[in-house]
């Protein structure tokens, strides 16, 4: 796959063990645009913004967006639950509302990346 | 009943580890922690409790997600804890523990203890400002800001904020049973309330949601001032925590606010300043809202003036 100027090239795929989440595209105040994470060896991007409220942040600390089981994406305003790979909440708040979803794309040596124009 | 505010919060968690790390960034002291739990102290010894979630000593969960298992608050004497036993004794069960404390349930199924308080009384100045004409000064030649002077500590447990799916029944009992008072109200969530034996304009507050979302908003620490609140936000962001809401300052009730994610399910937030009331203070309501919530709201600058790098187009943001 040839990147192009829309390609925003975040990670390889090795950079994140299974049931990790990593931040990218911070702002000033240290919160991210977007997460990835991978779950059973999967790459999925959401929106740093948990449904409960607009554009609430989700991590408790930097790039620690999951669950201490590492089963579910969690919002740790409240405690909200996510299915990693569909984005549903499944408790808390905003039960059955589903994250925004961010497309990620990984090529043939494992470069993963976003769209710029899935995220203006 | 002489109830001065709250003693410790339980939580029961999965990761016992980062949990530790992140109440000991927040400043409290770590006290007798090990790999299953201990406690986390502010300045006059009231604390934040962990356990693992599997540990069968603490009440289990309400459900939820809700880590919460179980709130102390501390009264002035034996004499309250009596009153209370006899006062619950009525229409639930109470139970005695090992400690002197007992144990019992509130009204929207959160269980609740009483001991009879341990706290340290604090002597240490809060902050002082310099203001032309003031009868209050800070000492000549002492600093407000000391950057170098250690970590930010806090002073005291402040209030526990619950989401209940009664708010009328839950402010019933602890108004009627409890004692505690109504100081302020936002219309449609719930009410501030003050226990007997504080001045507080709050120990608890309550809003009401649905039954699915029972459980803890936010709950906080006293600090020494605005500025230990600003210099100890801002210390916990530099280490990658994220800020939910702040720094400001609410209305009812004047503290300032920083809120912060955390790995509890709930706001953990950094207080400072709250009005004191007594009996001659009459309760207000407002509807429920941003604008009814903060007097101001402060937003951090990276860069805050041109300088020797600024482009020709003079940019400096």
């Amino acid at each position: 796959m040839m990147l192009t100027e829309n390609d925003v090239v975040l990670c390889h795929v090795d950079d994140l063990k299974e049931g990790d989440t990593k931040g990218f595209l911070e702002n000033e105040a240290g919160q991210d645009l977007l997460f990835v994470v991978k779950f059973n060896d999967e790459f999925y991007g959401w929106r740093n913004a948990c449904p409960h409220v607009n554009n609430a942040p989700m991590a408790w600390r930097k790039d620690a967006y999951m669950d201490a089981k590492k089963q579910h994406v969690a919002c740790h305003a409240h405690g909200a639950l996510f299915e990693p790979g569909s984005g549903l909440c499944i408790q808390g708040p905003c039960l059955g509302k589903t994250l925004e979803k961010v497309p990620v794309y990984v090529n043939s040596i494992g470069m993963v990346s976003i769209l710029l124009t899935d995220i203006n | 009943m002489k109830i001065v505010g709250l003693e410790t919060i339980i939580f029961g968690v999965e990761d016992v580890a980062s949990c530790a790390t992140f109440l000991t960034d927040y400043g409290l002291f770590p006290v007798n922690v090990t790999e299953t739990g201990g406690r986390f102290e502010a300045l006059d010894g009231t604390a934040v409790v962990l356990a693992h979630a599997s540990d069968k000593s603490i009440p289990a969960s309400i459900g939820n997600g809700c880590m919460m298992r179980k709130t102390v608050m501390g009264v002035a004497d034996t004499a309250t804890i009596q009153a209370i036993t006899e006062e619950l004794s009525k229409d639930r069960e109470v139970r005695q523990l090992a400690d002197g404390s007992i144990e019992s349930t509130d009204d929207s199924g959160f269980v609740i203890g009483f001991q009879v308080t341990t706290r340290k009384e604090l002597n240490l100045a809060g902050e002082i400002s310099n203001v032309p004409g003031s009868p209050f000064q800070r000492p000549v030649n002492h600093r407000a800001v000391q950057l170098e002077a250690g970590p930010i500590r806090p002073r005291t447990l402040s209030h526990i904020v619950y989401f209940v799916p009664d708010p009328v029944k839950a402010e019933a009992f602890y108004v009627e049973r409890l004692g505690f008072r109504c100081t302020d109200r936002f219309e449609g969530a719930g009410p501030f309330l003050q226990p007997a034996g504080t001045l507080d304009h709050h120990t608890h507050f309550l809003i009401g949601a649905p039954p699915f979302m029972q459980g803890v908003e936010h709950f906080t620490f006293h600090f020494g001032g605005p500025t230990e609140v600003m210099q100890n936000g801002y210390q916990f962001i530099e280490k990658g925590y994220q800020a939910f809401w702040g720094p400001g300052r609410h209305i009812m009730g004047s503290n300032w606010f920083w809120y912060f994610n955390s790995p509890f399910a709930c706001h953990i937030e950094m207080d400072a300043d709250m009005d004191l009331h007594d009996q001659n203070w009459s309760p207000r309501a407002f509807p429920m809202g941003a604008d009814n919530s903060q007097a101001f709201l402060l937003r951090y600058r990276s860069k805050w003036s041109p300088g020797k790098d600024t482009p020709h187009n003079g940019d400096y943001e």
